[in-house]
């Protein structure tokens, strides 16, 4: 630091801390609730219940922080609810990708990511390509030779068409010029047994979802959907590394607090869920679960989500979902 | 061998002292949440999971397996009663259940229930622990093309539970179709009859159809005599408490059915305790010496899906402990569950932690022993409830509905649901239109649909996959003849018609 | 002529279901009937529009056809009784997010009690006091299992 900017530095030090309670600590005085827009026992839910949980034995809140489920049209109840609370610092919510997807391609879905204030980021969930243990497939270059044999005739099962396991197919059958047909299953249940009946070839899935049977060895892991191989399969190669290079769609889960947050309380909330991310119990459960635990503060995140949402739109049109947004 | 020396292991887990409370606690817990309808065990589960965290792994899924089955026991209760389903699975109770009651013979009903979820529930993990694994291999041999045919064969069922006019039946059972298809479709993300409600976009949930139209449209009927409206009849004496011999002989062949019903369609990943008790009680009726009786008060029309969606409890702990697959919210929770104990639900789960395993097979076992000896003495306690004058009891029906209706979701929208679907059920019974069937539609519709889509997509829009695939060829066979039992009848009254005319 | 508050039922009933079912066919069609994939989100909805159009003027015909025999002749009385209270039940409800559960739903056991049921005001009064607190007590208190709220946070 030069001497000009250490001056430019401590004047502004002292004007902030002259200037009093405009520039003080937000202080929350009633209970958090944290939304989540899945039903109790849903991965949201698991998720947010968790973070709370550690929050409470670490102490770090002078107030209790619930967790309120509403659960209803993916996204869109959870995401009405907090922007109906616009302006209340007290309301936080859990998103995920469907916060941005829903109101592309629902006309009702009038709620967006963008208007609500973006705190951080907390995890990346990447996930696996397996194809069942019997299978002849062994590496993705044999599933996408195999699917250019017999166009539509491979088959992987997901969940709906604005999932990630459907957008990296769309990114995957565009880069090759290949198809293959997309199943949904609205269970994660349903999708691994289609996968393990023989009645799909391959399937995209949550490495905590597939852990058990790839550990048994009834599944087979061909790729791995992530910026980096994650520890538990330090052997198998990322899509990048197999030669496919697709942009990286990731499926994140962060905070985002009401529209109309101050400045000071997002970087309360940052803060306090930054400090969250770092105890040995998060640490823990990030990697019991197997996610990617990348911190993203809140400056980033705003530009994240535009420039993330341009790349979803094209993605989903290119898929043939209806893009009303 | 093997299951035998898991089994006694164990027994030895469960039966200590800690593991006995749980599982208590569990039961206990379960069977409140069961009666009172906007509880469910999945909400239940998902909230006392912290509360597990300090808890050993045995005994935690334990306590939370107690509460998952202990909930199928209650669930009847406010279904014969008051003709509100504590349980989406405890709907189709309803429909003999609650007319048992106003025969007078609530006790009795309330008995059975307890009874069939004794046996299917005892037989269900008799089914856990001898022939997971086969069972297992089964479950997952069902691809899209047989549910479709299961879900045909279900609907078929209306034909038997239409009563007098089948054309009622058939239109309410489309009216149930088009209700469930509300919502966002799960291939294309296409809304559909949403009326530009963002709150539809999940679609209408099904407990605030059934209370509306069951319970609500009850009262509605029951209000129109005023101040002269009955109560239904209270037991008296002791004898009348509880199911006679005769009513228990009855329901052999439902207790059964029920149980194996239960079983395997619990089983499947994409099964539910509540279409497995539809196609138990249409089984039964199909079976029946008098299946006119159905709908009106038979003792097997209450053990048939009773003790379905207690076996399903078994049949869907086979592929969450063999598998890892869970197969609905509550053994979704409990994977979660699992997990976060350390312990792996799996294939591998059986070897690995033969502790909690076991201990949950074993325990199972003595749960639903102490769920027997719990609901037992309570069917004379609940059947007081009748005593209630009906100035009391028809306010305390409405409250026990909206809260059942707000209670899953938390939104004034479902209770305006609430409100319409009332008066659906109101008209519907007035106009004579079977309201069943539309039950039956809107639970089954959704998941039919997804089949056939899957299915087709999966052939790549060859239809005749349908009948190529034994299991599913059979089974739409099946429905086929089902639907033209009517024919059958309306053939025979034309022939005998012409005989009489001739001769 | 009177005609069986019946078959008037099933005529107007068919006639209202027949039009649902060309309200389903004509929503049916906007959306994708087959697409690569498969049959798309109109096909089903089709198929049962249609379905519920020809069953219910069915219906219809066979009301028209059969003899007004008068089995059952309106109770417009009792319907009315039924109305009311269903009257009150929406109003109930509709008062829920303002006022809350506990005295939207006392007002409703009220009016049952006083009104339909003819009692007493002060049984009337009890009864609707001691349900809504019951109520209260168990569910939002005891199982924590919300109920609408209003400006006084009950």
């Amino acid at each position: 630091m030069n001497r000009r900017e250490l001056l430019v530095g401590t004047a502004s030090t002292l004007v902030a801390g002259a200037a009093g309670p405009a520039f003080a600590q937000f202080k929350p005085s009633r209970p958090i609730e944290f939304v989540v827009h899945g039903g109790p026992g849903s991965g949201n839910d698991v998720f947010a219940r968790t973070l709370t949980t550690i929050i409470d034995q670490e102490k770090l809140l002078p107030v209790r922080m619930q967790v309120v489920n509403k659960p209803g049209g993916g996204s869109t109840s959870a995401a009405a609810y907090v922007v109906s609370k616009k302006n209340d610092p007290h309301v936080i919510a859990c998103f995920t990708n469907i916060w941005l997807i829903d109101p592309m391609v629902q006309e009702a879905a009038t709620n967006k990511l963008m208007d609500m204030s973006p705190i951080a980021r907390l995890v990346v969930e990447p996930a696996l390509v397996v194809v069942r243990a019997d299978s002849q497939i062994k590496t993705l270059k044999e599933f996408i030779d195999a699917a250019k044999a017999k166009p539509g005739a491979l088959k992987m099962s997901g969940g709906s068409i604005t999932s990630r396991e459907n957008t990296v197919r769309q990114l995957l059958m565009q880069l090759t010029g290949v198809r293959w047909a997309f199943i949904s299953f609205p269970s994660g249940g349903e999708r691994i047994a289609a996968l393990l009946g023989g009645h799909v070839d391959m399937m995209i899935v949550d490495p905590s979802e597939a852990g058990e049977q790839v550990r048994a060895g009834k599944l087979r892991v061909i790729a791995q959907v992530n910026e980096r191989r994650l520890p538990a399969f330090p052997d198998i190669p990322t899509i990048k590394e197999a030669g496919y290079d697709i942009p990286n769609v990731p499926q994140m889960r962060g905070v985002v607090g009401a529209p109309g947050m101050s400045a000071e309380t997002i970087a309360f909330y940052e803060d306090l869920f930054l400090k969250a991310s770092k105890t040995a119990g998060w640490q823990k459960f990030v990697n019991d679960s197997q996610l990617d635990g990348e911190f993203v503060k809140s400056a980033e995140l705003k530009p994240f989500f535009t420039k993330f949402e341009g790349e979803l739109r094209e993605i989903l049109k290119a898929a043939g979902a209806k893009v009303v947004r | 061998m093997e299951i035998a020396s898991g089994l006694l292991h164990g027994f030895a887990v469960a039966l200590q002292p800690g593991n006995v409370i749980w599982c208590f606690v569990g039961c206990l817990l379960g069977t409140i949440v069961g009666i009172m309808p906007g509880l469910g065990p999945a909400a239940t589960i998902a909230l006392l999971l912290p509360l597990t965290f300090k808890m050993d792994p045995a005994g935690g899924i334990i306590m939370l397996a107690g509460i998952y089955y202990g909930a199928k026991y209650g669930g009847s209760t406010t279904s014969i009663l008051l003709n509100i389903p504590g349980e989406s699975s405890s709907v189709v109770t309803c429909l003999d259940g609650y007319q048992m009651a106003r025969k007078g013979r609530a006790g009795a009903a309330l008995g059975i229930a307890a009874i069939a979820s004794f046996v299917a529930g005892t037989v269900g993990v008799i089914g856990l622990t001898l022939v997971a694994p086969p069972v297992a291999a089964f479950a997952l041999s069902f691809s899209s093309p047989e549910y479709f045919a299961l879900m045909c064969l279900g609907l078929a069922l209306v034909v038997l539970l239409s009563g007098t006019s089948l054309l009622k039946g058939l239109l309410s059972l489309l009216l149930g179709l088009w209700l469930t298809s509300i919502g966002t479709d799960l291939f294309t993300a296409q809304s559909r009859f949403i009326f530009g409600q963002a709150t539809l976009l999940g679609g209408i949930d099904f407990m605030v159809v059934a209370i509306g139209v069951f319970a609500i449209g009850e009262v509605l009927g029951s209000v129109e005599a005023g101040e002269e409206a009955k109560v239904l009849p209270v037991p008296r004496g002791f004898r009348n408490l509880l199911p006679n011999a005769e009513e228990l002989k009855a329901c052999r062949f439902a207790f059964l059915n029920g149980s194996i019903t239960g079983f395997l369609v619990g089983c499947l990943p994409g099964g539910g305790a509540t279409i497995s008790s539809f196609i138990a009680y249409g089984i039964e009726k199909a079976v029946s010496k008098h299946p006119e009786q159905f709908g009106k008060g038979a003792p097997e029309g209450v053990a048939a899906p009773e003790g379905a969606n207690n076996a399903d409890t078994g049949g869907a702990l086979v592929p969450l402990l063999t598998l890892g697959i869970p197969s609905g919210g509550s053994t979704a929770i409990m994977l979660s569950a699992l997990v976060l104990w350390g312990v792996k639900p799996g294939p591998l789960m059986m070897q690995e932690s033969p502790d909690v395993f076991w201990g949950l097979v074993a325990s199972m076992y003595i749960g639903n022993v102490v769920l027997l000896i719990l609901n037992l003495p309570l069917v004379p306690l609940f059947a007081q409830i009748l005593r209630l004058p009906v100035y009391v009891l028809f306010p305390v029906i409405f409250g026990i509905s909206i809260v059942g209706a707000y209670g899953a979701s938390g939104r004034m929208f479902d209770l305006g649901l609430l409100v319409g679907f009332g008066l659906l059920g109101y008209a519907m019974s007035k106009l004579k239109y079977p309201s069943a069937p539309l039950i039956l539609g809107f639970v089954l519709g959704d998941a039919m649909e997804r089949a056939l889509r899957q299915s087709l997509m999966m052939s790549q829009g060859d239809l005749m996959t349908l009948v190529q695939r034994p299991i599913s060829a059979i089974m739409l066979s099946l429905a086929l003849v089902i639907l033209l039992i009517p024919l059958f009848g309306w053939f025979n009254r034309l022939r005998l018609r012409a005989i009489t005319e001739n001769g | 002529m009177l005609r069986a508050f019946l078959k008037k039922g099933d005529v107007i009933s068919g006639a209202v279901l027949a039009a649902l079912g060309v309200f389903i066919i004509t929503q049916a069609r906007s959306w994708d009937y087959y697409t690569l994939d498969g049959p798309g989100p109109g096909f089903f909805p089709f198929w049962y529009g249609v379905a519920m159009v020809v069953l219910s003027l069915l219906l219809v015909l066979n009301a028209a056809r059969a003899d007004g025999d008068g089995d059952s002749k309106a109770d417009w009385p009792a319907t009315g009784r039924a109305m009311t209270v269903w009257l009150a039940f929406a109003l109930s409800v509709g008062l829920m997010d303002f006022l809350g559960f506990l005295i939207s739903f006392a007002l409703l056991a009220f009016f049952l009690v006083a009104v339909v049921f003819r009692r007493p005001f002060t049984t009337a009064a009890v009864v609707a006091v001691a349900s809504a607190l019951a109520f209260h007590l168990i569910f939002p208190v005891a199982l924590s299992v919300s109920l609408p709220t209003g400006p006084f946070g009950f």
